[in-house]
């Protein structure tokens, strides 16, 4: 298993830099980052071409790319070019915050979604089924902005315009180090990203229980006398969950990128904005930071996830 | 089943108890609506001596940092305001008048000498920073040798740079000596919307070099304006208490929190909710989506010196007397003045002003909208599409089938059919699509093309559409303030047409016109207001006779406010933080 974790996290390191090539021409090539003092009169011509020697973008772009991947290799992601800080700063500052989101989001809708699809996929066609099915096209096919400004709509300035006690926009100042409060102002935001991902995973359960319902193996369990629990959780679900942990394993390292529009909406301070208000400038410092670390969160989690599936799956071993 | 069925129930049981809990905490530690909800942190632990008066505002984005010298984002030159001030500031009504300066030199109280070529500036008595340290002359001083030390990186140094010398004979004068005549000094150690010339604390900084990286621009220890950043948390608020060494009166808020918040929907929630007080960043287009909000959320637009204008491609490859030569050629019927007025007579401005901006600005008549510069002899073009149709005729150009005129452009039969690029902005989506109406009815095909801003404004060496020349015509918002002519210097010299030998320069109209650089020299050569203004006026009237541009509207700053929030006023140039000092809640 060593040696074929060695070649894979060797094969990483090639996507990796295939990755930074594909995504510093895509940043350099999306946004100038001087764009933004184009129409400053405060900035005269030489101000400007001073302004982009210094920050090295007069140089040839596979110049500019290598002095940033020495860099990046010694674990030096650069200074950010608007804000002067340490990318890898400004990343520590909002990384914490995603995580506390993103995972609580995506803990409590795989357990939504678990009860959901299992309960679809048992009960084919009723009308829970039905129902739920319904509701996850609903929230499958919604823009995410629609909902996060909806609910914000009704929970927020509604409820407290109908004296109802109401849930903060998130654009309040809140002491962040309150649990309490950090829970009141989750609540929105994990929600609304709760509805879209149910959606789309209580489907993606429903289908993989309902493929493994009309396997052989389930027959015969069946024709062994087992319980429809028994052979609902100790045969089926087991066997449904291995597509599961392929999906989560990869859904995993996205969480890290945040999420840009319920972050925007709710003024959650984490890595999509980051990587959303620094990409706009062209500051690719910080966005090719960011782009790293999700990268190799991609790379390393595929690893993990083909590792996890040895323990889930007998059939697979590694060789 | 029955037994799965039990499980979801529980489920579902369990999920609302949960939920209810949380919903619980929610009614058990929400704040009513009013001065407690904006409350910040800090002071729910501070003992309640007397009722501290705090407020909340949401701007949409967050400062680089808070010493413009390292940044132009006008956020920065927000916080500036509010915490790093400098010599003078513009108020309300567009008048230059001290901060820390005890009077604005001119040439009658002996501050600009008879040459124009030395300024003296007189330091109010007593100042301090916040940290009761005494703010005086070595600080100016200190503040021009961090802008020119070749260890630090400013933005920007003009002006700075044509400044021999800056003498401090006492604490409180500071004589500055430029080596040639410099008419913008006034934008020079001054707080203004374009320029933030914050006075720097030299004992917090003096021996420290590189100062774009040192941890003061984003965690600064000591103000000199009316208040003290006290806690920022990246990407998410600032607090600031007051400052009670303030050169002026004491400012009557005890806490400002500045909330960052990226969408103007999300504030507008806020502000009816009351998690903030005010919002600076609505845009023209929300004007009447906070207008209906009255009187819970009061609205106030203040038109200002910015405008929103359409510009014709005019470069040409060959350039004038071996000058301001562009890559391209523009489009070539643009070249005739005629084509240019009709196009301009075609469009129905005022309709835009009245329908999409609420008839809240107005059409401006030159680069100088709402201000003291502005040439108020010269009348905005009205909408005439007959006469423009007529001015298309008389230039050769003949409707064709397609409903296209067409005629002879340079031995070339050349159809009116040309793009038009500019950000993907809503408004100005919707704007172009009204403009593409309005030529149509003239025979002139408008084709819009809308780009990011990190696209649009993309410089020469990344290939930028505009320098070059890689359009017909194109448009955004720009404006030439506080001081009259750097800007429209920049942007209409034959000097900074963009090309492969001056890949910065800011002339995106590509035009190279002898006349203009002549009089916008006229406007450059004399530090005397008065006479400035004669040849500004007449350099407007030509740009307005040639119809080198279509002034589209003055740009409006647009704020939305809670009832309990009681602001000062609003400058034309400096915004709403000139004057924080008086801003008080109800």
């Amino acid at each position: 298993m060593w040696a074929y974790i060695a070649r894979r996290a060797i094969q990483a390191l090639f996507t990796l830099l295939i990755i930074t090539v594909l995504c510093f021409i895509l940043t350099r090539l999306s946004a100038d980052p001087l764009a933004q003092y184009a129409t400053n009169p405060n900035m005269s011509t030489a101000d400007k071409e001073a302004l982009r020697e210094r920050l090295g973008l007069n140089q040839p772009l596979p110049v500019q790319y290598f002095k940033w991947l020495g860099l990046a290799i010694q674990g030096d992601l650069g200074n950010s070019f608007f804000s002067k800080q340490p990318v890898s700063l400004m990343i520590s500052q909002r990384l914490p915050n995603t995580l506390k989101l993103m995972f609580t989001y995506e803990i409590i809708t795989i357990l939504v979604s678990l009860v959901l699809g299992i309960i679809s996929a048992v009960r084919q066609y009723s009308l829970l089924d039905n129902v739920i099915t319904t509701f996850s096209f609903i929230g499958f096919s919604m823009p995410i902005f629609f909902i996060a400004l909806g609910a914000m709509l009704i929970f927020a300035v509604k409820f407290k315009e109908w004296g109802f006690p109401y849930l903060p926009t998130g654009a309040d100042i809140w002491d962040q180090k309150d649990p309490l409060e950090y829970i009141k102002h989750m609540i929105l935001p994990v929600s609304c990203l709760v509805i879209i991902g149910t959606a789309g995973y209580a489907r993606f359960i429903r289908t993989s229980i309902l493929e493994v319902l009309g396997q052989d193996y389930v027959r015969t369990a069946r024709a062994k006398g087992l319980s429809n629990r028994m052979v609902l959780y100790k045969h089926a679900l087991r066997n449904a969950a291995l597509p599961l942990v392929t999906i989560i394993g990869l859904d995993i390292p996205g969480l890290l990128g945040g999420a840009l529009v319920t972050e925007s909406v709710y003024a959650w301070p984490g890595m999509g904005r980051l990587f959303w208000e620094y990409a706009q400038r062209g500051d690719f410092p910080v966005v090719l930071g960011i782009l790293l670390i999700i990268s190799s969160a991609v790379v390393i989690f595929t690893i993990i996830t083909d590792v996890v599936y040895t323990f889930v799956d007998p059939r697979i071993r590694l060789s | 089943m029955k037994k799965n069925l039990y499980i979801l129930l529980s489920l579902i049981v369990l999920a609302s108890m949960a939920l209810s809990a949380c919903g619980g905490g929610v009614v058990a530690t929400e704040a009513p609506a009013g001065p407690a909800a904006t409350e910040a942190p800090v002071e729910a632990t501070e003992a309640p001596m007397a009722e501290p008066k705090s407020a909340t505002g949401a701007w949409s984005q967050e400062p680089d940092n808070i010493v413009p010298y390292y940044t132009q984002m006008s956020y920065a030159i927000w916080i500036a305001q509010l915490t790093l001030v400098g010599l003078a500031e513009w108020d309300d009504q567009g008048s230059f008048v001290p901060e820390l300066a005890a009077e604005i030199p001119s040439a009658a109280n002996g501050g600009v000498s008879a040459d124009g070529l030395t300024i003296t500036w007189k330091l109010k008595e007593g100042l301090k920073w916040s940290d009761g340290e005494a703010l005086t002359s070595a600080d100016v001083k200190f503040t021009f040798d961090q802008v020119m030390d070749p260890a630090n990186a400013p933005l920007s140094r003009t002006g700075y740079d044509k400044i021999a010398s800056v003498e401090t004979p006492d604490d409180l004068t500071v004589v500055i000596t430029f080596s040639e005549l410099y008419p913008g000094w006034q934008t020079l150690f001054t707080q203004g919307p374009n320029n933030a010339g914050s006075i720097l604390p030299a004992h917090v900084l003096a021996g420290k070099t590189a100062l774009e990286s040192d941890p003061f621009i984003h965690q600064p220890t000591v103000a000199s304006g009316p208040f003290v950043i006290t806690d920022w948390v990246a990407g998410d608020h600032m607090v600031l208490a007051r400052n009670d060494n303030f050169y002026g009166s004491r400012p009557i808020l005890d806490t400002v929190n500045i909330k960052f918040v990226p969408t103007p929907e999300t504030a507008l929630a806020a502000l009816q909710t009351g998690d903030v007080d005010w919002y600076p960043d609505f845009s023209e287009s929300d004007i009447e989506t906070v207008n209906a909000l009255e009187p819970a959320v009061h609205l106030k637009v203040v038109p200002g010196a910015d405008f929103e204008h359409y510009f014709f491609n005019l470069g040409t490859t060959a350039g004038v007397d071996g000058k301001g030569a562009a890559d391209q050629d523009g489009f070539c019927p643009f070249k005739d003045v005629n084509v240019r007025k009709a196009i301009t007579l075609g469009i129905n401005r005022q309709a835009f002003v009245d329908s999409l901006l609420a008839g809240k600005t107005t059409v401006p008549v030159s680069q100088w909208p709402n201000s003291e510069w502005e040439n108020k002899s010269l009348t905005p073009a009205t909408y005439d599409p007959d006469g423009a149709a007529a001015l298309l005729e008389e230039a050769g150009y003949a409707l064709g089938d397609d409903g296209i005129r067409h005629g002879d452009c340079n031995g070339e039969d050349t159809k009116l059919s040309f793009t038009f690029d500019t950000t993907d902005k809503q408004l100005r989506v919707d704007i172009a699509l009204a403009v593409q109406s309005d030529l149509a009815k003239i025979g002139v095909e408008f084709k819009p093309n809308h780009s990011p801003a990190g696209t649009f404004f993309a410089g020469y060496t990344d290939g930028g559409i505009m320098p070059t020349g890689n359009y017909d015509m194109a448009g955004y918002t720009t404006g030439f303030y506080p001081d009259p002519m750097p800007g429209a210097i920049d942007s209409f010299s034959c000097d900074t047409v963009p090309n492969a030998e001056k890949p910065a320069g800011a002339n995106n109209y590509l035009v190279c016109d002898p006349k203009l650089d002549e009089l916008m020299a006229a406007g450059n050569a004399t530090a005397d207001p008065a006479t400035r203004k004669v040849a500004i006026d007449e350099l407007q009237k030509y740009i307005y006779d040639n119809y080198y541009v279509v002034m589209m509207y003055a740009r409006a700053n647009v704020y939305g406010y809670v009832d309990r929030f009681v602001p000062g006023s609003f400058g034309f140039f400096s915004n709403m933080n000139w004057n924080a000092e008086v801003w008080d809640v109800k």
